[in-house]
């Protein structure tokens, strides 16, 4: 039987009639069409599928439906500015090569996101250590930290810090 | 009828859905569950969630901790009460899973799914945690060693959930470590130990060691402990913990780590905490 489930999705009200046993992810993907949030392994390890639900990252893969309800929820597809601009996050990643094939990066990227409203300085260390949730099996990690650095310091510099 | 997601908002409820389901299984923060019914397929013909239980998804600090079921361990972690009074614990959620795990998981979770290597289970053992379990009958409470009793097997009995994990206040000088070896931060633990310390000038005083991942169930040391009570604190000391550490727990060969290897490093932890503990500007607190 489905259930009627809504939630905030980057800033805009969405309701879906779903099957209770779904997981956010899937909702995500399938019916709310927004693909940007990647599965990996399913069971929380690589982090590919990372959103935030009301500013906290987790794993939508283990994140039943129906918790999501009456939240608000951000993906990748939340980032860039309405007319396309893009975050001062994604310009990073672009400019620092920070992505190969790209499955792991939205997933990254939302780690990064987390991190830096929780840090806006944060130490390589602290980079690395936030993103023990998140694998990538094509770059290494190196261009991913710098851009996650220099994310920070255009983030800083946006509000004037 | 199908699968049903249970979502109450009060203790009462949840238990009377507990009773009215009982196949359901119980979630929290569900990091360990998603993860069976996502590789099995299986879907359980309903799951009670204590995400939205309010009794559940706070700390209460008075006379020590009462920490809700539903609290995830990022908070429990960075509540200052917490990290003054309890640093293996802060210890062992640090070295826990990865930020997303820590922003879902739970400590009654984490015992619930008894796991021999369940990170938290050796600080709250040291910390003489009690698990609170209710059921229409009422409360009861037990230590950890009579609630995980096998590797996945608790006392919790049907109609009963954990609805907290309560910790009496630590004794003012006692000092506290858990340190922890996996292959990898993400990866589960080879082995972890946590200690707790009092000094009793230059001699060790009353002493807590547990270890995790290195027998059926995380257990506390005895033998290693008598081992330090009373002695005097120094390298001496440390070193004929670390060999009886070596002997007491009962570790197996897995993907892991081989049994020596366990029993080798499990001393060496053994050794390591006590020396930081007894130090005067080590770890802990």
């Amino acid at each position: 039987m489905k259930v009627e489930v809504g939630f905030r999705l980057n800033g805009y009200e969405v309701r879906a009639e779903v099957e209770p046993h779904l997981r956010l992810l899937d909702v995500l993907r399938d019916t709310l069409g927004e693909t940007g949030t990647k599965e990996g392994c399913g069971e929380g390890e690589c982090g590919a599928c990372t959103v935030l639900v009301d500013g906290a990252a987790i794993n939508s893969c283990l994140f039943p439906v129906c918790e999501a309800a009456g939240t608000s929820v951000m993906t990748v597809e939340g980032l860039a500015e309405a007319n396309g601009a893009l975050s001062p996050i994604q310009r990073a990643f672009l400019d620092h090569g920070g992505a190969q094939c790209g499955f792991c990066t939205p997933g990254i990227v939302m780690a990064g996101v987390a991190l830096l409203a929780e840090n806006p300085n944060p130490s390589d260390a602290e980079i690395r250590y936030s993103l023990t949730g998140n694998l990538c099996r094509c770059t290494g990690y190196v261009q991913i930290v710098a851009a996650i650095r220099a994310a920070a310091v255009a983030t800083r510099g946006e509000r004037g810090d | 009828m199908g699968f049903e997601y249970h979502q109450p908002s009060t203790t009462a409820e949840a238990l009377e859905l507990v009773a009215r389901f009982p196949d359901a299984e119980i979630i929290a923060g569900g990091t360990d569950l998603m993860v069976r019914l996502n590789k099995t397929r299986r879907v359980p013909p309903a799951l009670i969630s204590l995400r939205r239980v309010q009794e559940l998804t706070h700390i209460e600090n008075g006379s020590g901790l009462r920490i809700g079921a539903a609290v995830p361990l990022r908070d429990v972690a960075t509540h200052p009460a917490v990290a003054a009074g309890f640093p293996a614990l802060v210890d062992a959620i640090r070295v826990f899973g990865s930020p997303q795990i820590r922003n879902m998981a739970t400590l009654a979770g984490n015992l619930c799914n008894a796991s021999p290597g369940a990170d938290c289970a050796p600080p709250l053992l040291i910390y003489d945690a009690l698990v609170e379990l209710r059921s229409a009958a009422g409360v009861r409470e037990l230590t950890i060693e009579d609630f995980i009793l096998g590797p996945g097997a608790t006392a919790l009995e049907a109609g009963e959930i954990v609805t907290a994990i309560r910790v009496p206040p630590p004794p003012p000088a006692a000092r506290s470590i858990y340190l922890r070896k996996g292959r990898v931060q993400m990866d589960l633990a080879i082995t972890g130990v946590a200690a707790r310390l009092e000094m009793d000038g230059a001699t060790c005083g009353a002493v807590r060691i547990a270890a995790g991942a290195v027998a059926p169930v995380p257990r506390r040391l005895p033998r290693t402990e008598s081992v330090v009570a009373g002695a005097a604190a120094g390298a001496e000391t440390w070193a004929r913990a670390r060999a009886e550490a070596q002997h007491e727990i009962s570790p197996i060969s897995d993907v892991r780590a081989s049994e020596q290897y366990r029993r080798h490093l499990t001393g060496v932890l053994v050794e390591r905490s006590l020396a930081r503990l007894a130090s005067t500007n080590g770890g802990g607190t």
